[in-house]
């Protein structure tokens, strides 16, 4: 029996049999998101306008995010246990909780609600007003974010979980907000504490204590996901997390070496996607999104190996902060102005800029915090904006597009540093651009490429005068 | 009261104070004026500390524009404007700046002074946002290297002995506070929540034997004289920030006849609620008071600890309403603010006003509105 929604998932990868195999589950989920056949030519039209669906490894990756998306929304009627963690995340604790129980779940669901309700099906406002009507109201540069999976629990889309894992080492509001969740709907929380108090000029180096403490602070949250979800953290989950992760990450290495490439080969709103579920999905989004870029990953190859690009060859090289993570529009417009974007910051840091832990501790906790410490994002502001200055050499940038949420204060920490230390450390322009990456109500096309565009020129013409 | 007249005529002549201290040697610290910096460790190796804790000038904080976007909390801001534009003579004086790092809006501040302004040296150490052993022994650690630093910056050992010492002296300091401020459970009413507020901003600035002595002649004088006239409904008065210059909300609640019994604030409110205890070690001893023992501000997580104390305070300082003020941006305070008056409601029977301000002139207008219509609620 065919669906209303048939077109659209053989859009995004899905196989008829799978379609078959998961009818039931599909309508259960859509119903409860509030999809019907009135969404489908909305969300074709948005899907094939602003994704490049030519690529079978692209839908492949819209697949993985609706797969994902159909397990959050029924993971209390598969008899899930259920853990949230904030994003962005220090992943390891949530993988090694998923690495030690079938039984438990363990996502951000709100990069889901994100990067489907608004990238595939353009339907996200509601679940942002339900957020705002919630305890987290507009006007007060709140974290959009939160405001979707506030919003996706009050309306019923995704379950109340069983435990939060707050990433209290990066976020006050993601902590506050947790805090929030418990208020409205009682879920236990695993505060995961850090302190970002690096001072200006220590990276690389970091405190040994900060890496004991945020090593504890771990090490405390899977004791009280044991507690509470009644399970046991395997002596061996941190090495097979490792193992189950290790694929995703060395097909990002090599799809990052395939973006050197010039013309680049695919938008970075594609490969937003893949990097926004590995750090969002500990589950089937991530075997999915491997079996996706097994695909994808020829695909570009043959691309680059025929000069095929996504923008004219020589065009400007630029690297952004990251892809806008709810509306592909917002990305696709900056390379619609010619420019060519072969990074993102998690696209570098987890496939191209190399972090170097010195590897002198032992438990799990220590060990995921020192290599958080050297990757430096959690770090402090100097050390993220170090990162671009290393990609500028890595991918052979002529500028950078250093867009930082202004709704987020760790990101907002670099809004203007950034720029002042880039253009002095690399000579290269920077652009630097106020957004919000998930909320797109207040976007405004002409305004963004009033300003992208007027880079770009300068950018064409400053390569045209000084050819590498 | 004379004693605020003392206090006027001191912090007249505080800034010519420490200018001479500073030209015969001795340092100036400036900190951040959250509650994390132990005084007592500055006074120990003889510098001169001062806190941080000014704003409400509008000027000021559009020049942080020029070093972070807008979204962050105007009194953060404000510190860049004061430190990076050096109008503020009390900033200019300093010649280390000690900033405890708390949550993004101080962090922000931070880099700020070590990334724009290296010609003033400062030193950074981290607040841990939960409280637990791991998170006492960080802090503990923040401060034996802020112990190690000043010590080298000034040149003085911080002998156990100077230690002790500085700590009386503190303890002398916060005790007084804690009797003056506790003389407002009563019925009647003998402090105003302003008067209140100048001895605790003054002490950010005053000198400490000063301080201590015009609060005994505070507390003194308060033996003698009649209760305040009654005035309106008592109000407990909490929030994000308290600074130095920023009346007006203060203001407008004596305008509109609310009477403040109580103000409980992250930032310009000096903590008096706990003494640090002189026996054993002395630096865990400042960690156990400044951190472990102090009522967690809203930035904490989870921040109950802070609204369960604020339920007590209210009901033991005889509170007839809450105005919950917060700056702009603060997203701890704002996410709290929505289901802290529930709580409120059923386990004291109070009402609560939540405000805003980012200091702007055009804050005015809406505020007196609110504040006067709740005032006026409440009376009924």
């Amino acid at each position: 029996m065919a669906g209303y929604y048939d077109e659209l998932l053989r859009l995004c990868g899905f196989e008829d049999s799978e379609i078959e195999e998961e009818r039931p589950r599909i309508e259960k989920a859509f119903e409860r998101l509030d999809i019907s056949a009135a969404d489908m030519d909305t969300a074709e039209n948005w899907v094939t306008q602003h994704h490049d669906v030519s690529l079978r490894g692209v839908r492949l990756l819209l697949g993985a995010w609706l797969k994902e998306l159909i397990d959050v929304v029924l993971a209390k009627d598969d008899g899930k246990k259920i853990v949230y963690f904030g994003f962005p995340a220090i992943l390891g604790p949530g993988l090694m909780i998923s690495a030690s129980s079938k039984d438990v779940m363990v996502t951000a669901p709100d990069m889901v609600l994100s990067h489907t309700m608004g990238h595939i099906f353009n339907k996200l406002t509601p679940i942002l007003e339900a957020g705002e009507a919630n305890g987290l109201p507009a006007g007060h540069a709140l974290c959009s974010l939160w405001q979707i999976k506030i919003g996706g629990t009050a309306k019923g889309m995704i379950p109340v979980p069983d435990l939060a894992l707050a990433s209290s080492y990066y976020c006050d509001m993601g902590s506050k907000a947790d805090d929030l969740v418990t208020a409205l709907f009682g879920v236990p929380i695993a505060y995961i504490d850090g302190v970002m108090d690096s001072h200006w000029g220590e990276f690389p180096d970091y405190l040994p204590e900060r890496v004991r403490y945020l090593g504890a602070q771990i090490n405390q949250a899977l004791k009280k996901a044991e507690e509470v979800l009644g399970i046991e953290i395997a002596p061996d989950a941190w090495e097979r997390s490792q193992n189950e992760a290790r694929p995703f990450r060395e097909n990002l290495v090599k799809l990052v070496d395939l973006m050197k490439a010039d013309p680049v080969p695919i938008s970075i709103t594609e490969l937003e996607l893949m990097e926004a579920l590995s750090s969002s999905s500990t589950g089937r989004g991530i075997h999915q999104g491997i079996r996706a870029m097994q695909t994808l990953i020829p695909e570009m190859e043959e691309r680059v190996k025929a000069g095929i690009g996504v923008s004219e060859k020589g065009a400007p090289r630029v690297m952004l902060r990251a892809g806008h993570a709810s509306d592909p529009r917002v990305t696709r417009l900056v390379e619609e102005t010619g420019l060519a974007v072969p990074l993102t910051y998690i696209l570098g840091s987890w496939g191209g800029v190399k972090a170097e832990p010195k590897g002198e501790y032992h438990t799990p906790g220590e060990i995921i915090a020192e290599y958080e410490m050297s990757n430096g994002y959690y770090h402090g502001t100097e050390a993220q904006i170090k990162f671009y200055e290393r990609a500028a050499e890595l991918m052979k940038l002529d500028g950078f597009i250093t867009t930082y949420l202004y709704n987020c204060r760790p990101v907002a920490t670099i809004s203007h540093p950034q720029k002042k230390y880039l253009e002095e450390r690399t000579g290269l322009p920077v652009l630097s651009l106020e957004i919000d990456g998930f909320d797109s109500r207040a976007y405004s096309a002409e305004s963004l490429r009033t300003k992208v565009e007027t880079f770009a020129h300068m950018l064409k013409s400053r390569k045209s005068k000084n050819p590498a | 009261m004379n004693a605020l007249a003392k206090l006027d005529e001191h912090l007249a002549t505080r800034l010519a104070e420490i200018r001479t201290a500073k030209q015969n040697g001795r340092k100036i610290v400036g900190y951040a004026a959250g509650g994390y910096f132990p005084e007592e460790l500055a006074l120990a190796c003889d510098a001169v500390p001062v806190g941080f804790a000014r704003c409400g000038d509008k000027q000021v904080l559009n020049r942080a524009g020029a070093y972070t976007c807008r979204f962050f909390d105007p009194f953060w801001r404000s510190q860049i404007g004061y430190v990076t534009s050096q109008e503020d003579p009390y900033y200019t004086l300093a010649d280390l700046i000690v900033i405890p790092i708390t949550d993004n809006h101080c962090r922000v501040f931070a880099n700020t002074v070590g990334y724009y302004t290296p010609e003033i040296p400062s030193f950074v150490f981290g607040v841990p946002h939960v409280k637990d052993e791991y998170a006492l022994d960080y802090y503990l650690q923040g401060i034996r290297r802020l112990k190690a630093a000043l010590e080298e910056f000034t040149g003085v050992d911080i002998t156990e002995t100077r230690l002790r010492e500085a700590i009386e002296l503190c303890n002398r300091e916060r005790r007084l506070l804690r009797e003056i401020s506790e003389t407002r459970k009563a019925p009647d009413l003998k402090v105003a929540g302003r008067d209140f507020v100048a001895l605790n901003h003054g002490s950010f600035l005053a000198d400490k034997e000063t301080m201590i002595t015009i609060l005994e002649s505070f507390r003194d004088e308060l033996a003698d004289s009649a209760p305040l006239p009654a005035g309106g409904p008592r109000i407990l008065f909490t929030g994000s920030t308290l600074a130095q210059g920023d009346t007006e909300a203060m203001d407008i609640i004596d305008d509109m006849g609310g009477v403040i019994v109580m103000e409980e604030f992250a930032e310009g409110i000096r903590p008096y609620w706990g003494d640090v205890s002189l026996e054993g070690d002395l630096m865990a001893n400042l960690a156990q008071t400044y951190f472990m023992d102090r009522v967690c501000p809203g930035w904490f997580r989870p921040g109950t600890e802070r609204l369960d104390f604020l339920i007590r305070l209210a009901k033991e300082y005889r509170a007839e309403a809450v105005i919950w003020y917060h700056l702009l941006y603060r997203e701890s305070y704002k996410v709290d603010s929505y289901f802290f008056p529930d709580r409120l409601k059923k386990e004291a029977g109070l009402p609560m006003l939540t405000i805003e301000s980012e200091y702007d002139a055009m804050d005015t207008g809406p505020l007196k509105t609110r504040i006067e219509t709740f005032i006026e609620t409440v009376r009924r």
